[in-house]
């Protein structure tokens, strides 16, 4: 990678990161409690409501948004888009953690967390269940994700350290560069394949998801809307660290960006709607559900088409933050809706919502996201600064 | 499709380099024509007096406690981990009935399809059962089953899915399901499920005033062992409607597709790693090398 990628050596101790710090450690605790005292005792889980807050959130909005990752690699690496390539470490940085996270509350919200390996195990493999094909390829494209990020390590302590590290750093770094591009490509096509699963695993469901969302072609619904949500993230992502580093915007790159993703978003809100029509559900449009549905929709899909037609945000990063914002929280509304708003519980069981544990949860883990970027950044070669 | 699921099964193994496990599994399980020698219950609504015997033996045979505050007398509203059956009561004035809960052990059963870890299997016998070694606790087949059965041990640290397992050690000594042993007014009936279908058309012939003229069961969602008979409209004793269609066809159908012999995703390999070379030279500039 021909990048002029440093580490950014800042002060670390800002109001923002003791905020971070500070919520990481109240997760740790509640993590500590579940543990020893169940799911039960922390969350509002129910037989109603088998899953929450932490497979909604957690698990599946935090995948999707660390779609970033593949996105990004695949156009500088695939389509050989080689002017993106300062954005590609942020990208793979920002995927590592969210998978990382992700894996991290699987480990939090399965019962049986001690046997977690056992989908690894052959002796058990279930090649119909989505679920399986979901936590081999999360497990395989974490490692990837750390592969990918060798380099940029390796980078920093040829440079910097002494003894073991810079040696291993410099036996390592010749090697990794010749199959690099094999592992990239993996990873691209593992998550085309677990996020379509992330789909697929409400294929099961189809007596339980309002039709509004279930469709046989959840799977593509899902992968699509993944990738459309990838260089938003990328915006996002490279406009917060910026500001919080305070180094020169990337604009110039980002808005070349954002130029992919109406094409993306529009063949997405072609398939929601044809689904709809085809499936003969358009009746189902004049209801509370239908309500939320264009609510999602309009979110995720038709407002962002719009926005970013007028071209004036081009010269904007306000701007281009906004649009990427709102189809953060389209996308986000769209998982929250097909795993919990429109998922109808057990009868007899009331509405869910999530506990205060849940949230506090959820909240470590975003924080473990930026504390964990800034860190890692700080440290290591992934953000260029002029 | 059994049989081309054995075969898609069969082949990823083969292709991800091992056999091990998947092929005997799966030869454990039923074929998809023949689950008339498979265990089976027939539920007569009719019949049930809702004494909550069968409820008591369930869980004494299991040695649960009572899950309520008051540890003598359990009156639970739903099936939970420590009641794998439950008598519930629709009431409607003169229009009243009875209907028992527990594990329908569906014929081709959308827990077993969803399970990721082959925690639960389809025996040959009929039995969809657990096995907790191998179970993460991720609770997918909660999410899947249309009968919303397993259930989970939310408040401990250890949990395990917990669902009827049709008494499955007495099964194997020849005996039947302990509901069904205790039931005084034969309610709960125990046998092959070709026999229990026989029955409850003869039921349903000789008293054809009394009975709907419907075996819930036979084939919703694939079939199931657990059959009901009832006077009143099954939807009333929370007995969703279902088409025949097994609830994991669709899915399965899907996953397959996307997954066939490992060629999709080896062809998008192929052709990515292709672009990628092809698009390199028109512009050498590009990519990070």
């Amino acid at each position: 990678m021909k990048v002029n990628a440093e580490p950014m050596n800042k002060n670390l101790w800002t109001k923002w990161f003791k905020v971070g710090v500070f919520f990481i450690a109240v997760g740790g605790v509640i993590s500590i409690y579940r543990f020893i005292f169940g799911i039960g005792a922390v969350t509002n889980l129910s037989d109603g409501s088998p899953w929450g807050l932490w497979i909604a959130f957690d698990v599946v909005i935090g995948i999707a948004l660390a779609a970033g990752g593949f996105t990004t690699a695949a156009l500088v690496y695939i389509f050989n888009k080689g002017k993106y390539s300062p954005l590609v470490r942020p990208a793979v940085l920002t995927a590592m953690l969210g998978y990382g996270l992700a894996g991290f509350s699987i480990v939090l919200d399965v019962g049986r967390w001690w046997q977690i390996y056992n989908p690894v195990l052959p002796g058990n493999w279930q090649g119909n269940s989505a679920m399986f094909e979901v936590a081999i390829c999360v497990m395989l494209y974490l490692s990837i994700l750390v592969i990918e990020f060798i380099p940029v390590a390796t980078e920093r302590w040829k440079k910097n350290e002494k003894g073991f590290l810079k040696s291993i750093s410099s036996f390592i770094e010749p090697l990794l560069n010749k199959v690099i591009l094999l592992f990239i490509i993996l990873g691209v096509v593992i998550s085309t394949l677990h996020q379509s699963s992330l789909g697929s695993l409400m294929l099961l469901a189809k007596f339980k998801l309002h039709p509004l969302w279930f469709s046989p072609w959840l799977p593509l619904m899902f992968l699509i809307s993944a990738i459309a949500v990838g260089f938003p993230v990328v915006v996002v992502e490279s406009t917060i660290s910026s500001r919080a580093f305070k180094t020169k915007s990337e604009n110039h790159l980002l808005k070349g960006l954002l130029k992919f993703t109406p094409w993306i978003l529009g063949l997405y809100l072609i398939l929601r709607l044809w689904d709809i029509v085809y499936y003969g559900k358009i009746s189902m449009l004049l209801s509370t559900m239908g309500l939320l549905f264009i609510v999602e929709l309009s979110l995720f899909a038709i407002i962002p088409i719009i926005l970013l037609n007028l071209k004036s945000y081009k010269n904007n990063p306000g701007k281009m933050m906004n649009i990427s914002m709102l189809i953060i929280a389209g996308l986000m509304l769209n998982r929250l809706n097909t795993y919990l708003i429109a998922f109808k519980t057990r009868p007899g069981w009331g509405a869910y919502f999530p506990s205060i544990g849940e949230i506090l949860i959820s909240a470590m883990l975003v924080s473990v996201l930026f504390v964990g970027y800034k860190v890692l950044a700080n440290y290591f070669p992934v953000l260029t600064k002029e | 499709m059994s049989i081309n699921r054995r075969n898609f099964l069969k082949i990823s193994a083969i292709t991800a380099g091992t056999l091990v496990g998947s092929s005997k599994k799966v030869s454990a399980s039923v074929g998809k024509d023949n689950f008339s020698k498979t265990y089976s219950m027939l539920n007569d609504s009719t019949k049930c007096i809702g004494c909550r015997a069968c409820q008591s033996a369930c869980k004494t045979r299991k040695g649960f406690s009572a899950t309520g505050d008051n540890a003598k007398y359990d009156m639970p509203l739903d099936l939970n981990a420590k009641n794998h059956t439950l008598i519930k009561l629709y009431d409607e004035g003169d229009d009243s009935s009875f209907v028992k809960l527990q594990c329908m052990h569906c014929n081709d059963p959308a827990c077993v399809s969803a399970c990721p870890v082959s925690a639960l299997i389809k025996q040959a016998n009929g039995v969809v059962t657990y096995d907790k070694d191998k179970c993460i606790g991720c609770r997918y087949c909660m999410i899947a089953c249309p009968f919303d059965v397993p259930t989970f041990e939310y408040d401990k640290a250890l949990p395990e899915i917990m669902k009827c397992d049709f008494c499955k050690d007495q099964l194997a000594e020849g005996k039947s399901t302990e509901c069904a042993n205790v039931c005084p007014t034969g309610a709960i009936m125990f046998g092959k499920r070709e026999d229990m279908l026989k029955e409850a058309k003869r039921r349903i012939d000789a008293e054809p005033e009394k009975y709907i003229n419907h075996i819930y069961g036979e084939k919703e969602a694939g079939g199931t062992s657990v059959l009901y008979l009832s006077s009143v409209p099954f939807e009333k004793l929370g007995l969703q409607t279902f088409d025949s269609e097994p609830v994991p066809d669709m899915a399965e159908s899907i996953q397959h597709g996307i997954f066939k012999y490992f060629i999709p995703p080896v062809a998008l390999y192929g052709a990515l790693g292709i672009y990628s070379l092809v698009s390199k030279k028109k512009d050498p500039t590009g990519g990070g090398e």
